[in-house]
Formats: structure tokens, sequence, C-alpha cells
């Protein structure tokens, strides 16, 4: 085989490669469009979507960035911390709630007769590597709060940033 | 070919294949997890992250059904080694920063916690299956 039919060879090869990934991105795009619109717009993450048959449900809590955080520090906005309650005593955002993940069957139920469903909530655990935050929102949307979104930061990159932190630090 | 070759060829194609389809079909089942475990790399803004999550499956499913397939053997295993060394960038980058992630690469959110050093172990290892594929269907295309 010449060096000239080999290089051919690849460039149809990638070509061929290129046409996959195009068309496989195409019915992802059009199987997730719903999806992708709501996080692209960045507008009702957490609205629940209803099927034709009107049966199941989407909760997608929404996302917030360190510094709105900061911004809504001293607004109506709640913050929610999901950590276990030691790690709440060690440190926490200031004037954040308690609502250790696997404890939530009484915590959300202490949470709905204090705080309004109308409350727009921020949910936080351990950071990036911490799942806790986003099942307790999709719990406490599931429960009925409107606005629930989440730190995904969390603690860590609260406290890394060097911004005040409550509770006994070491 | 002689006939270990021929096994060879069609082991690797069907192992990569089914590989891949596993991948892509858990990870478009469940996309927001998926989500979740591409954000973990810090890499990407939160909205690409789930932009990522949703077109990445069918990428992967598509070229392990085509593997499984037999058919364009060759484009499909360029496809599975450019995504797979991105991939291996991507943990090699997770292990330089210290991150301790699971690398979310078959069940995205799952119980089980995979290493980046044992998925980048992982990775090797089908970028070695792409190579035997490739070398084996160029064979069989010359």
């Amino acid at each position: 085989m010449s060096k000239e039919f080999k290089g051919r060879a690849l460039w149809q090869d990638l070509q061929g490669a290129l046409l996959i990934a195009l068309l496989a991105v195409v019915v992802g795009l059009a199987v997730n469009s719903q999806l992708l619109w709501r996080v692209l717009s960045g507008q009702t993450l957490n609205s629940v979507t209803t099927s034709v048959d009107g049966s199941t449900e989407t909760i997608l809590p929404l996302p917030v960035e360190l510094a709105e955080v900061r911004e809504l520090q001293d607004s109506t906005t709640v913050l929610i911390d999901a950590r276990s309650q030691t790690a709440f005593a060690e440190g926490h955002l200031p004037a954040a709630r308690s609502l250790p993940r696997g404890e939530e069957v009484a915590g959300v139920g202490a949470l709905q007769a204090e705080v309004p469903l109308s409350t727009p909530l921020i949910v936080y655990c351990s950071g990036y590597d911490c799942s806790d935050s986003f099942a307790l929102a999709e719990i406490l949307i599931t429960a009925g709060y409107q606005q629930v979104r989440i730190f995904e930061g969390g603690f860590p990159e609260w406290r890394d940033a060097g911004l005040p932190v409550e509770g006994a630090q070491p | 070919m002689t006939c270990w070759r021929t096994m060879l060829y069609h082991g690797s194609r069907c192992l990569l294949g089914a590989i891949f389809c596993y991948a892509g079909l858990v990870k478009a089942l469940d996309v927001v997890a998926f989500a979740g475990s591409v954000a973990n790399y810090q890499v990407l803004p939160y909205q690409l992250n789930f932009l990522v999550a949703a077109l990445l499956p069918y990428v992967e499913l598509a070229a392990g059904v085509l593997l499984l397939l037999g058919r364009q053997v060759r484009p499909a295993v360029l496809l599975i080694a450019g995504m797979n060394a991105v991939f291996m960038v991507a943990l090699l980058s997770v292990i330089l920063r210290g991150l301790d992630i699971d690398c979310g690469c078959f069940r995205p959110g799952g119980e089980g916690h995979t290493s980046a050093q044992m998925a980048l172990l992982r990775d090797a290892g089908i970028m070695l299956l792409a190579l035997v594929t490739w070398l084996g269907a160029g064979r069989r295309n010359g």
C-alpha cells in the first residue's frame, strides 16, 4: 500500500469519525433538547416537567456560584447545610441552617414549619465531590420549595475564599 | 490474516464495542447524574457540564454499536481513541490537582468509586484494544 493511499485512507477514516460524531451529537441534542434549553438558558432548572401521559417528573435544582451566594447572603435566601451535624458544628456558612442528609424526614418538616415554601433556598455540602446537596435539593423541591439552588463549591470553596465562617474553627 | 489474528481482531472489536455501548447507555439514561460526574472534574463551566453529559453518551453509543456491527470500524475506533485520549488527559489533570473524585466512567452517581489512577490504567487498556482493533481492521482492508 503506497503512502499516498494510506494517507487518503486515514483522511477518509477521519471524515467518517467526524460524521459519526456529528450524527451522534444531533441525536443527543434532539433527545436532551428540553434539558439543555433549561440548563443553558439558566432559567427554570427547578421547574417540574410532566411527560405526555402526565406520569413522569424531572426535578433539577438550579446551580449557584460563590459570588452569587455572597450577594444573596443578606437577602431572604436561606442557606441549608446538608453535611453532618458534626461538620456543621465545626464550621459553616454564616446564618446557615443544618439539615443533614439522612435526617431530612424530620428536618424538612421542621424547615417547612419555619420557612415559607416561597423562600429561596441554597443547599451546600462538602464541595464538588459531595452529592448530598443535590439529593437534598431534590427532596426540598419535592417538599414544595419553589426556588432551590445548589452551591456546588460548598463549604470548602467558601472557606478557601477566605470568607467568614461561623462555628468552632480550629 | 491468520486465524489467531482474525480472532484477536474480532475479540478486541467486540469487547471495545461492548464497553462503549455499556458506558454510553448508562450515562444516557441518567444525564443529570453524569453532569454531576463531569462537574467533579472542575474543568468546565457548570452549564457546559450538562452539554457534555447530554452529547458524549450518544457519541460513545454510536461508536460502540458500529464496532459491534462491524461497520465503519476504523472511523469508530478513531473516534473512541480520540475520546479516550481526552479522558486520559482529564484524569491526569485530576491526579495532578490531587482531587479525590469518582471517575464517573460507567455509573455516574453510582455507589462505586473508581479512582483516577485506576481509571487511567483502564483507559490505557482501552487504548491498547483500540490499537489492536485499528491494526486488525487495517489488515482486513489492506
